[in-house]
């Protein structure tokens, strides 16, 4: 196609034209310079439009985004001829008669200067920046946080405007909303009550709670330790603990005692090596790695002296309380119908003290005074009901040390002499007891005395006998020495006569186990009481009977137990732990 | 366009097409990122402290290190780019660093507060934190989408252009108007007042403008343009199409302004909240070592 173009351009008046021809089968207008008719205005599309023959004649297509307008139409695409005026942005371009040779002839004219198009971008106002500003945000951002959560918490920390923690009013106010922005996580419950007076614990800036803090109040907390045991190293180790070292705060309501086993472990697990000279096992784990219970049992009741035993031994296993006891002696099926017992029953002796966790101690008084009754058929004697007080065996010879003293006063006893045809065995004949007391009354009272408490005061089947051993070798009862030693009127004997007695209430005093969360379980589950037939038996079950319920820390088919389960770190019986003036910093 | 002298050939690879700053030299800075991720997880895993996780455990102390060592250098990324002329590297290079490890912050962030969380400067800390990589990932997502769609939407114009026809437009509506009746001519008149272009943050976002002075011409136009008296239909024709183009270029125009927006507004939440982080963060740390 053979195109004649004039661009037209006027000044003033004066008119100039400039005509080239352009020879291309579409002919092409737009901003860009492949254009075969390039239109240089910023508001040309970048390829408009085209021109190209159709048939006879020509057709313009518009190829931008913005459409042409042909004789006044919007048109995307249009027939024209000659005479037609199309506009192009802001050019307009009239088609006129060709001459022969030349398919259209087409006149350009910029009908449109852009003089002051820069008016809209001036007035706009493009871009957010213009409408709000980030710095200002920003410092007005960073600013409140400076204030409220940086500056308030320091000052409130420094002045004394939080109620010192035993006259706190109400919970929540200003103050103490500030004062708990500094918190790291919630406070253990017993602490709560003074979470807004960080003071309370951090007492010096930038430096770590010290002990004194917590014994401000805890000053009597319990050793882990007896004093003056023989730690070795581990002592060491021991002492140079910070409280904080395992009671960890801020870890919520229950997070100050640590349960996790390996907090004990890490010593536990070679403390039989650290600490050669304390008799500790080395604990690996729950249950896999805890050793034997060793029950502390009463290895002799005069001295007294104590001894750790392994339960499961049984030949070492057995307390000597001084008292012949038998669990099974009491516990036989049948009871004893002529006392009217049908059959004993644990509970009969055993009375749970009021929390449920252990039991009363055994006292004669309550558990055996009613069975073993210490009746007496002599009428006068001087206590009442014809019953002998139980636990003064001085004071019982020295009563009837004064019953054969009277008799001298009255003359003398009479005993009758045993009858002629009694059937007796074989022997040398009984010595008959003089009737008075003749040339030394106080010989006669003496051996009066001796021969009734031997016989039946002391005796074994008859009295005291019966459940207790004597003072002296072999558990005899040392009788002669006993009035001997007595001195001044009337003569109460100064040595005793019946060994002393120690009834264990608790065998495993550094574990702690509470009856009443087992009260489902019966008591022979645990303790073989019915079969316990030797005296002194131990009825501490072993590590085994536990394990069949109580797993490790995280047993999925057992109840989860870890060390402080059962056992303690602090031990009150031992006596505190620290003292606030030389606690480690 | 080429620049004088320059071949396409004498450029690098990723110079001579368009690569994303996420896909920056072969995911290079996401591999960076997943190994910072990997190597949180493990100092988290292999700590077991008595209690449960949480920041002031050896582990809590490693990863808050590297978390405020972290915060420091991104918030240092926004400072640095402004000085274009002396950055070395290539701004898309920093950017994609910026972008993988704002996100490896996260993990690295989270793992060492252990998720123990309260009302606290902690907790606040840690929640500024998220709340600018939130904004920042929306902003990943404003410069993957918008780009597009302003190139479509402007179809090859630039604003400039766009701006200078509709000011043309407006000079020939007030040439064509002048033979209509008054109410028409008021009309029209009206609508090329135009400087309704942008204005406040919400109207430029919101892309539109329901009082367009140029709408309400072209309502106008349509509804009386029953009866039109026939001396000035032809003038009624040209100005309805005169009205029919600057309403389209002004569409254009809204739509494009409000893209921008779109791409500028996710910065007003992501830079002043990284500014109070850093307070925050600061306050954070100060505390842990007041009340130790």
């Amino acid at each position: 196609m053979e195109v004649q173009v004039t661009v037209l351009s006027r000044r003033g008046s004066a008119i100039m034209r400039r005509t080239r021809t352009v020879s291309s089968h579409r002919v092409c207008f737009g901003r860009g310079t492949g254009n075969e008719i390039p239109l240089s205005d910023i508001r040309v599309d970048l390829t408009a439009a085209a021109l190209f023959p159709v048939g006879g004649g020509i057709r313009i297509e518009s190829l931008g985004p913005s459409p042409v307008r042909v004789n006044g139409t919007n048109a995307t695409a249009a027939a024209v001829k000659p005479g037609d005026e199309i506009l192009i942005g802001p050019y307009q371009i009239r088609l006129s008669e060709p001459p022969p040779g030349i398919d259209a002839t087409l006149t350009i004219e910029l009908v449109q200067p852009l003089s002051d198009s820069l008016r809209l971008t001036s007035s706009s106002r493009i871009g957010l920046e213009r409408a709000i500003s980030k710095r200002r945000i920003a410092w007005i951002g960073a600013l409140l946080v400076m204030v409220i959560f940086f500056a308030a918490p320091i000052l409130i920390y420094a002045s004394k405007t939080v109620p010192a923690w035993r006259k706190a009013g109400s919970d929540f106010n200003p103050t103490t909303l500030i004062a708990l922005l500094w918190k790291p996580g919630e406070l253990s419950n017993s602490h709560r009550f003074f979470a807004a007076n960080c003071k309370t614990c951090h007492a010096t800036p930038f430096l770590r709670v010290t002990d004194d803090a917590c014994l401000a109040c805890h000053e009597k907390i319990g050793a882990h330790t007896a004093s003056g045991a023989n730690l070795g190293v581990m002592q060491q180790v021991l002492d140079a603990r910070r409280c904080t070292d395992c009671h960890l705060e801020h870890r919520g309501t229950r997070g100050l005692i640590v349960s996790d086993m390996r907090l004990c472990l890490d010593c536990h697990r070679t403390l039989a090596e650290a600490a050669s000279a304390a008799d500790v096992s080395n604990v690996t784990g729950f249950p896999k790695g805890h050793p034997q219970f060793r029950a502390t049992v009463v290895a002799d009741a005069a001295k007294p002296s104590f001894q750790r035993v392994d339960v499961a031994d049984k030949a070492a296993a057995i307390d000597r309380p001084g008292i012949k006891f038998s669990h099974a002696a009491h516990l036989v099926s049948g009871g004893f119908p002529a006392l009217g017992i049908k059959q004993m029953g644990c509970a009969d002796c055993h009375v749970a003290e009021p929390s449920g966790q252990g039991f009363q101690p055994i006292t004669y008084k309550q558990q055996c005074a009613r069975c073993h009754a210490l009746d007496f058929d002599r009428q006068d004697l001087p206590w009442p009901n014809a019953r002998v007080p139980h636990g003064d065996d001085a004071g019982v010879a020295a009563a009837v040390w004064n019953f054969y003293a009277g008799k001298v006063l009255q003359g003398g006893i009479s005993e009758p002499p045993a009858p002629e045809v009694s059937q007796r065995v074989p022997g040398p004949p009984t010595r008959a007891i003089a009737e008075t007391p003749g040339a030394d009354p106080q010989a006669w009272v003496a051996s009066k005395t001796e021969a009734v408490l031997q016989t039946v005061v002391f005796d074994e089947k008859r009295g005291c006998g019966y459940c207790h051993f004597g003072t002296g070798p072999q558990g005899a009862f040392e009788i002669a020495k006993a009035i001997t030693s007595g001195a001044g009127q009337p003569r109460v004997p100064t040595a005793r006569i019946v060994a002393p007695v120690i009834l264990q209430s608790r065998f495993l005093p550094f574990a702690w186990f509470d009856h009443s969360k087992h009260v489902a379980v019966g008591c022979e589950e645990c303790h073989a009481a019915a079969k316990a037939e030797a005296v002194g038996a131990l009825l501490i079950p072993p590590i085994e009977t536990c394990v069949g319920c109580h797993g490790g820390e995280r047993a999925a088919l057992r109840a989860q137990s870890t060390c402080t389960s059962c056992h303690g770190f602090h031990r009150d019986f031992l006596g505190p732990m620290r003292k606030a003036a030389t606690a480690a910093p | 366009m080429k620049s004088a002298g320059a071949t396409a050939a004498d450029l690098p690879e990723s110079h001579r097409r368009h690569e994303s700053f996420m896909a920056y030299s072969h995911f290079f800075y996401l591999k960076i990122a997943l190994l910072v991720v990997a190597a949180s997880v493990v100092i988290y895993t292999i700590d077991r402290p008595y209690g449960s996780g949480y920041g002031g455990t050896w582990a809590g102390y490693t990863l808050g290190t590297a978390g405020a060592l972290l915060i420091l250098w991104l918030t240092w990324f926004g400072y640095h780019k402004r000085s274009y002329a002396n950055i070395s590297t290539r701004l898309a290079a920093q950017l994609s660093a910026h972008v993988y490890l704002g996100l490896a912050l996260l993990v690295v962030a989270t793992l060492h507060t252990g998720l123990h969380l309260g009302w606290n400067v902690h907790t606040l800390a840690y929640v500024l934190m998220c709340a600018v990589i939130a904004s920042g990932v929306s902003g990943v997502f404003c410069y993957a989408r918008y780009p597009r769609l302003m190139t479509e939407n402007r179809a090859g114009m630039t604003m400039q252009q766009m701006l200078g026809r509709i000011d043309s437009l407006d000079d020939e509506l007030r040439q064509a108007a002048l033979p209509l009746d008054e109410a028409t001519a008021m009309v029209v008149e009206r609508s090329t007042e135009t400087n309704a272009i942008g204005g406040s943050a919400w109207r430029q976002l919101a892309g539109h403008l329901p009082g367009c002075t140029t709408a309400a011409a072209i309502a106008y136009l349509d509804a009386k343009g029953m009866v039109v008296a026939p001396e000035i239909e032809e003038a009624w024709r040209r100005v309805r199409v005169l009205l029919e183009e600057k309403g389209l270029l002004l569409i254009r125009v809204r739509r494009d302004i409000s893209y921008k927006a779109m791409m500028d507004a996710w910065l007003y939440l992501h830079v002043p909240i990284a500014m109070m982080l850093l307070v925050a963060l600061f306050a954070h740390i100060f505390s842990v070592f007041f009340l130790w």
